[in-house]
């Protein structure tokens, strides 16, 4: 089962196992996993969801959408190179593992 | 599976579970039936809600409201839970008077049959738009009101002779209705609102708000092929293009009427008083403008515009505890839920630099506010920091009073201000 690590910013680490074709904020909001809000339940339109992607992942996933590109530049923490908007990036397939860092504010 | 315990992103409480299942009550509590409320009334609700939550609150996540005739649901964890959950809690209720006055719109049906209509919006009232084409629009638009409002003078209503028609001139253009004007926009709104909230059943309200609606199928009507051979960004353009229905474009656009304008128009007359009722706040965003939408969101906190909507129950079921039958008719009381006191510390004041925690005031879930960039552009980009500028030392005239009134809405009713 794919498995995604959800980096806190005080160091701490959770490995959550995420069904085939499930996304990051599905998967954060299910194991109570701190500052991933998903407020719009995942149709890309509260930018609450937003994570960092470790850089070796990042360039594996499928590219950024327009409708997610439009809520990354609404975030409330800042957007890098690295920054996914959870609710639109499904794990399974090639992507089995994924590291993300949850960023300091969603609101 | 979880390898530590899981902090709730809402209420910071930590559970052990490690499924990937929602919470279920700990194997000990008590399931209880609904507490019956019936000291509640609704005149005490219209003048001031805010003291009945604290009460109702700290007594159960929800109670059944015999004037209300719903189970009022206060507590931020069940309405968070209600919000995110479409299986058990339908939008589609039985008897619904938003349905007789508007027809039946996206607002109160479950997926799939919702996202059909939700899509049918498209990219009007997103981020990308809004950024490209309607924040000017909205700047042409406040400096023109702006204007209206200077030249009437102090003394003047910062609701009626600005707010109101600039939200309403605003959402006029978003929903593509050039052979109409924003006092057609406000006359619309107010009465197939009042007809939403018609509860009473009185005749005249459904009279008014039936007239409104017959107008609106007429501007529709005529709207819609003008529309399709001259496009431009508003919903009535991006919809004369689609196979949608013309019932469903009907009842969209006056759920799109009834919800986009005295929201708006409420959160930013109540930002401003707000701000000028806590002057070492005001100082503070008037030295730093970026402050504003962090005004704007303590704004829809502390009032939501929209104070309850309803749901009701597909099955029997267990919400925080308490029993509630099939078909319970419930009212999300959100405007309870965003003064918890389980997620918002003094949640009773308006404090702008409290710590961020996510509120409820655009929903969430499937029906998670659709126009809630157009109300953070329109408001807090647009018009908050043009206020302040524009109108030097803006107070609250001493001389009339100021009303705010409303719980299912709740806004400014009367606001004069004067200015030097």
């Amino acid at each position: 089962m794919p498995i995604i690590t959800f980096e806190q910013s005080n160091g701490t680490a959770t490995e959550v196992e995420v069904a085939d074709g499930g996304n990051i904020m599905r998967a954060a909001v299910s194991n109570g996993i701190a500052g991933i809000v998903g407020e719009c339940g995942g149709q890309a339109m509260c930018a609450t969801c937003h994570v960092y992607v470790a850089p070796e992942d990042a360039a594996s996933l499928p590219e950024i959408s327009e409708s997610e590109d439009e809520m990354l530049d609404c975030t409330a923490a800042e957007r890098t190179e690295f920054s996914r908007l959870g609710c639109q990036v499904r794990l399974g397939g090639a992507t089995q593992q994924l590291r993300v860092t949850v960023p300091s504010d969603q609101v | 599976m979880s390898t530590a315990p899981a902090t709730c992103p809402f209420t910071g409480a930590q559970s052990t579970q490690t499924s990937g299942t929602a919470p279920t009550p700990h194997a000990n509590a008590p399931v209880r039936e609904a507490p019956v409320a019936e000291w509640v009334t609704i005149e005490d609700l219209h003048r001031d809600p805010f003291p009945i939550y604290q009460r109702l609150r700290s007594e159960a996540p929800l109670h059944w409201v015999p004037a209300v005739n719903r189970y009022m649901v206060t507590s931020y964890a069940a309405c968070h839970e209600i919000e995110q959950d479409e299986t058990r809690f339908s939008a589609n209720e039985r008897n619904s008077l938003m349905k007789r006055a508007m027809g039946h719109s996206m607002l109160r049906k479950d997926n799939p049959e919702h996202q059909v209509d939700r899509d049918s919006y498209g990219a009007t009232l997103r981020p990308g738009t809004i950024k490209k084409h309607w924040n000017e629009i909205f700047a042409q638009n406040n400096e023109k009101y702006l204007g209206e409002l200077l030249a009437k003078g102090p003394g003047s209503d910062f609701v009626w002779d600005y707010a109101a028609p600039y939200t309403a001139e605003n959402l006029r253009l978003i929903c593509g209705f050039h052979n109409a004007n924003q006092q057609d926009m406000q006359r619309w709104s107010q009465t197939m609102i009042d007809g939403t909230g018609n509860y009473a059943d009185n005749p005249e309200v459904w009279d008014k708000a039936a007239a409104s609606s017959a107008e609106v199928d007429a501007a529709i009507d005529e709207m819609l092929p003008y529309l399709a051979k001259n496009p431009d960004h508003s919903l009535l353009s991006n919809l004369a293009s689609m196979p949608i229905p013309l019932e469903a474009i009907r009842a969209n656009l006056k759920m799109t009427i009834g919800g986009g304008l005295n929201e708006p128009r409420d959160v930013l007359a109540t930002t401003v008083w707000a701000l000028l009722e806590n002057p070492q706040q005001l100082q503070e965003v008037r030295q730093d403008p970026a402050l504003f939408p962090k005004a704007f969101e303590e704004s829809v906190r502390w009032v939501a515009p929209i104070g309850m909507y309803p749901r009701e129950t597909t099955q029997e079921l267990v919400l925080e505890g308490v029993r509630l039958p099939a078909g319970a008719r419930l009212g999300v009381v959100l405007g309870a839920a965003n003064r918890d006191p389980k997620v918002f510390e003094d949640p009773e004041s308006f404090n702008i630099f409290r710590e961020k925690k996510p509120h409820l005031a655009f929903g969430g879930g499937v029906h998670f506010c659709a126009g809630t960039w157009i109300a953070r552009a329109q408001v807090a980009q647009v018009a908050l920091p043009a206020v302040f500028e524009a109108l030097p030392n803006l107070r609250l005239d001493p001389t009339k009073a100021s009303i705010d009134a409303g719980w299912v809405f709740r806004g400014m009713t009367a606001m004069p201000v004067i200015w030097d």
